[in-house]
């Protein structure tokens, strides 16, 4: 199973795509931006609604209002980051792998996906039982500490690893 | 003369406080402080584009554009005030490549051209929240500063993150 791994990880670091963008002058730095734009989008859309959920700011629209508006460009610049941070990591794939920052980034944008899955199969469900609460419940107000708790750390830990 | 800056801030103890990588504390400023200065403009990014948006009555059309401005501006201008914050310590960390890159002053170039543009759409609406939509030639104009504010936006973010690779 390892071996399986290990062999597919120095297949992607051979290949001449990851060759060419660690050769490259401008390659790695103009996908790092699209990635980084990408995630500010992210972050920036999702914070919105987080805010909200946890009763902050707005509390004049519906939770759907918000989340009509805003997700659907959550999702498209977090399909983007996907595919330009998955072309950065092709680079050096076992660098990557082998930074604590890089891991932890990993671990945690998993945390917020399973965070958002709960929340829309469960606390979600009878939003119209709370849709205008200027303050929603707490299973509502914690979903949107815990998503901006995890996408701030997915921040930190996507900075540094520029830094390691 | 932003050159000269550069030099002389190298000599600062601050400069010399910032750059420390010797020890952990001082080592976490300048990432720290670039972590924060992406959240800052995360908020910044989603205000010009709610704001924009109206202007262009792309999106938010249920409200006026006044009322949008007077939502989003108070967030724009303190997200503004962390970047400032935060992008002065990191150009005292590293006076000679921010202040001796011609991406960087490119950057702060667009930056005053697009709050001055914020400034004048949130100035026009405080008195009247319909001022540009009362006329066709204002609802142009709007558009116009809509279409340039969030090319220059789009642009100050990516020469922010090319500043990095400035030699």
């Amino acid at each position: 199973m390892f071996d399986a791994i290990n062999g597919l990880l120095a297949w992607i670091d051979n290949t001449t795509f990851a060759e060419n963008v660690r050769e490259s002058l401008w390659l790695f730095p103009t996908m790092e931006c699209i990635h980084v734009l990408s995630i500010v989008f992210v972050v920036g859309s999702i914070t919105r609604l987080d805010l909200r959920l946890m009763g902050l700011v707005e509390r004049h629209r519906s939770v759907t209002e918000l989340s009509d508006q805003m997700l659907p460009y959550t999702w498209t610049a977090f399909i983007v980051a996907t595919i330009f941070g998955v072309l950065l990591w092709s680079s050096k794939p076992i660098a990557y792998l082998g930074m604590a920052f890089f891991d932890v980034k990993m671990v945690l944008m998993a945390l917020a996906g399973l965070n958002m899955v709960f929340f829309q199969l469960v606390t979600f469900r009878n939003v119209s039982l709370w849709n205008s609460d200027s303050i929603p419940p707490f299973s509502a107000r914690f979903a949107g500490a815990m998503s901006m708790a995890f996408w701030v750390s997915v921040v930190i830990c996507g900075r540094f690893i520029g830094f390691v | 003369m932003f050159t000269a800056l550069g030099d002389w801030l190298v000599q600062t103890p601050l400069h010399t406080f910032f750059s420390d990588t010797t020890k952990m504390s001082t080592w976490l400023i300048v990432p720290m402080s670039q972590t924060i200065h992406i959240l800052a403009v995360s908020v910044l990014m989603i205000c010009a584009g709610l704001l924009n948006l109206r202007a262009l009555r792309i999106a938010g059309t249920r409200e006026t554009l006044g009322k949008v401005a007077s939502n989003v501006m108070p967030w724009t201008w303190g997200a503004l005030t962390v970047l400032l914050a935060t992008g002065i310590v990191q150009t005292i960390a590293e006076p000679t490549r921010e202040l001796g890159s011609t991406t960087f002053l490119t950057k702060m170039t667009l930056v005053l051209i697009s709050v001055a543009i914020a400034a004048v759409v949130q100035n026009t609406t405080k008195g009247d929240e319909n001022y540009w939509e009362r006329t066709a030639q204002r609802q142009s104009t709007v558009s116009l500063l809509a279409v340039a504010s969030l090319t220059l936006w789009f642009g100050i973010a990516v020469a922010g993150r090319l500043v990095a690779y400035a030699t």
